[in-house]
């Protein structure tokens, strides 16, 4: 019995292979719409799967045992924060130096972002070459920013406790800030002009893994200058906007999340059974975040080419019931030569299928191509779901598109149809 | 799933108790009405015919243009159903059987030849002949023999490459007469099967059919042509939608 079906479905898909042979044209058109399809859900998935790489990758650079601590909500929410939010006060270097001393943790470090001056105006930095510029992001910092993973020293070194205690004018600088004002030079023990102040260069820091490739723009993570806490504090004597890098021990970093949430909450006095009034997070916390994102975009797409692979089904649809209006002298012949209703809805249910299927295939072969072009960009792969969904998804829309019109093909009048011109 | 019910002729249900009405008859025909519904008028195409065919007949309908006989042959090739009166085949009560039934009949009892062939174009001679095996559930290597086997019978066995249309109207007719032979039918029907071929062809074709009959097949043949009509071993003549004459002639 399966044996028959088998072969049954073999000689139909042959008939059916034949069929579309005799109509290239005409199939072409038919599965388009199929192959539009198809070809959208190989680029989304591998355009987001190539975001979620790139996230990824940029955030466990900052080290997956790294927690994050901000007064406000750290990550990818939008709109504006609450009246509790924007009340909530600083995080402060004495908070700091309490995660520091904590069991679970290994350092801490705080970090102050003087890239606006007082007035909210950017601060300049200018280079020795004549080069200005205000997009370079300032941070102050303390020494321990050599235990932490952040940044990777390239060349020079850090600063030294001394040098931070005296809050002395130097600086560590990225490569972006390298390309811009040391193309050609040594930038260690050159100067630079930061807010009318001049610092010496005593480090350079590697250049960090970029989303989207990287280059320019405000978003450029190497596009950095770090100086010492007390320095940066010169530059924009009243901020106080402090971020907290905490780095757990091996092995700890659960531990190390219970009790720095702990201990922030008695040290700003959060009442039993309040939410905190401050943000922790980890390298796979806001990974997660993105992904939840990613994800929304990618149903919102998969909506938007179901509804290309729906077009791309009417027009099976209409094709297949020209198909059977033309060949209702076959059917007849078919009929009276011993055809049953299932035989004849098997045919054309196969040939609608394999019309889709086959646009579903040249999908694939597209989007895959495409697909490589987009590696170049981002390092994306394409998820194994997405072809095998693709292909199943254009043979599903034969198959139910194609419902209707073998419906009609099978429950046709031999007589009639033998009789039809 | 229903070829494994009616796999062998063994259940049919009305079978025991109409074997009795028809006797050794292949084809028995009881007061068969065909009423075209035209508008308000009723047009009888056939009229209260009834009339019974044995094993190893050839039998002859004759009659002027459209007086019934193709609607006739479409009721006895199962391609139709009468209006009104009982028809039996090998003692299976037509009337009373499912779509599906009507198919197994159509393709293992009766094997059809039409004026017009009626192959499909796209198909070679071989494909054509597979067919009604394809649908009788046949695998492709026994299949491919038999196909083979009855286009060699009809003298084409170096024709099974060719498309219909890469062939003539004689060997497409003996092709179609390959593939109603194919699955061995209890009977051979063929409506006016020289119609749209020349005299010569006529002749090879109507040679061809006694061949067959001396074979032991049962053949019934709608002509207009007295000569191919006096090859037959009985003649019926209808009139009207009526059998006006029923005679054996050998
Ligand atoms: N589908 C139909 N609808 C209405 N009337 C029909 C239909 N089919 C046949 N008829 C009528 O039934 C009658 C018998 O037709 P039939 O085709 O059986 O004639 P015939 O004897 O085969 O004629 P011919 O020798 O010309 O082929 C004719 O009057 C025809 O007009
Ligand atoms: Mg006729």
């Amino acid at each position: 019995m399966i044996r028959l079906l088998g072969s049954r479905f073999y000689e139909n898909l042959m008939m059916a292979l034949d069929t579309l042979r005799g109509n290239k044209l005409r199939s072409f058109l038919t599965i388009f719409g199929v192959v539009v399809g198809v070809i959208t859900v190989m680029l989304i998935s591998s355009i987001i799967s190539g975001i979620n790489v790139a996230v990824e990758k940029q955030v466990e650079s900052f080290g997956t045992r790294s927690i994050f601590l901000y007064k406000f909500n750290i990550g990818f929410s939008t709109g504006r924060r609450s009246r509790e939010e924007r009340m909530r006060k600083p995080l402060t270097v004495e908070d700091s130096d309490a995660i520091k001393n904590l069991p679970s943790i290994e350092t801490s470090v705080p970090f102050l972002d003087v890239s606006n001056n007082f007035w909210g105006s950017k601060i300049l930095v200018t280079g020795r070459n004549g080069k200005s510029s205000s997009a370079v992001q300032l941070q102050g910092t303390l020494p321990e920013i050599e235990k932490t993973t952040t940044e990777v020293l390239m060349a020079g070194r850090w600063f030294s406790q001394s040098e931070s205690d005296e809050k002395a004018n130097v600086c560590l600088i990225g490569s972006s800030v390298v390309d811009t004002y040391f193309p050609y030079t040594d930038p260690v023990g050159e100067e630079l002009d930061i807010g009318g102040t001049p610092f010496r260069v005593i480090g350079v820091l590697e250049k960090k893994e970029q989303l989207f490739g990287g280059g320019g723009g405000n978003n450029d993570q190497s596009n950095v200058i770090y100086m010492p806490l007390g320095a940066a504090l010169k530059l924009k004597p009243n901020e106080d906007d402090l971020f907290i890098l905490a780095v757990a021990r091996e092995g700890m970093l659960d531990q190390a999340k219970d009790d720095v949430e702990d201990l922030l909450r008695v040290r700003r006095r959060v009442p039993y059974g309040q939410p905190n009034n401050f943000s922790m997070e980890t390298a796979a916390s806001i990974i997660e975040q993105f992904k939840s994102i990613t994800a929304g975009v990618a149903a919102a797409m998969i909506v938007i080419s179901s509804i290309g692979l729906m077009i791309g089904g009417i027009g099976v649809m209409n094709i297949m019931l020209v198909s059977v209006t033309e060949r209702t002298r076959e059917i007849g012949i078919r009929k009276a030569i011993g055809a049953r209703q299932g035989d004849i809805l098997l045919q054309f249910l196969i040939e609608a299928a394999t019309l889709t299927g086959f646009g579903g295939l040249v999908g694939l072969l597209i989007g895959w191509l495409l697909t490589l072009l987009v590696k170049l960009v981002l390092p994306s792969y394409v998820p194994l779901w997405a072809p095998i969904a693709g292909f199943f998804a254009s043979v599903g829309i034969g198959l139910v598109f194609g419902l209707w019109p073998a419906w009609k093909a099978a429950r046709l009048d031999p007589i009639e149809s033998l009789r039809y011109e | 799933m229903y070829k494994f019910m009616d796999d062998e002729n063994g259940e049919r249900q009305p079978a025991a108790t109409d074997t009795a009405q028809t006797g050794e008859g292949l084809i028995l025909m009881k007061n068969i009405w065909k009423t075209y519904q035209m508008g308000v008028e009723e047009l009888h195409a056939l009229r209260d015919v009834s009339f019974s065919v044995n094993k190893g007949e050839y039998l002859a309908i004759i009659g002027p243009s459209g007086s019934g006989k193709s609607t006739l042959m479409n009721l006895i090739g199962c391609l139709d159903s009468p209006t009104k009166g009982d028809y039996w085949i090998n003692g299976n009560l037509v009337s009373t059987m499912t779509d599906d039934e009507l198919a197994r009949i159509r393709n293992k009892e009766i094997g059809f030849v039409f004026q017009t062939f009626n192959l499909l174009a796209r198909a070679t001679a071989l494909h054509n002949v597979e067919l009604p095996l394809i649908y009788a559930g046949m695998g492709s290597g026994e299949r491919y023999e038999k196909a083979q086997a009855a286009l060699a019978s009809v003298e084409l066995g170096d024709r099974v490459g060719h498309k219909p249309n890469e062939l003539s109207g004689g060997q497409r007719q003996r092709v179609a007469i390959a593939r109603a032979l194919v699955n061995h039918p209890s009977i051979l029907l063929a409506d006016e099967p020289t119609g749209a071929l020349d005299s010569k062809t006529s002749v090879e074709i109507m040679a061809l059919f006694e061949k067959l009959h001396a074979e032991g097949n049962t053949i019934i043949i709608v002509t207009h042509e007295h000569e191919v009509a006096e090859r037959a071993h009985r003649v019926i003549t209808i009139r009207d939608g009526r059998i006006e004459n029923d005679e054996k002639i050998k």
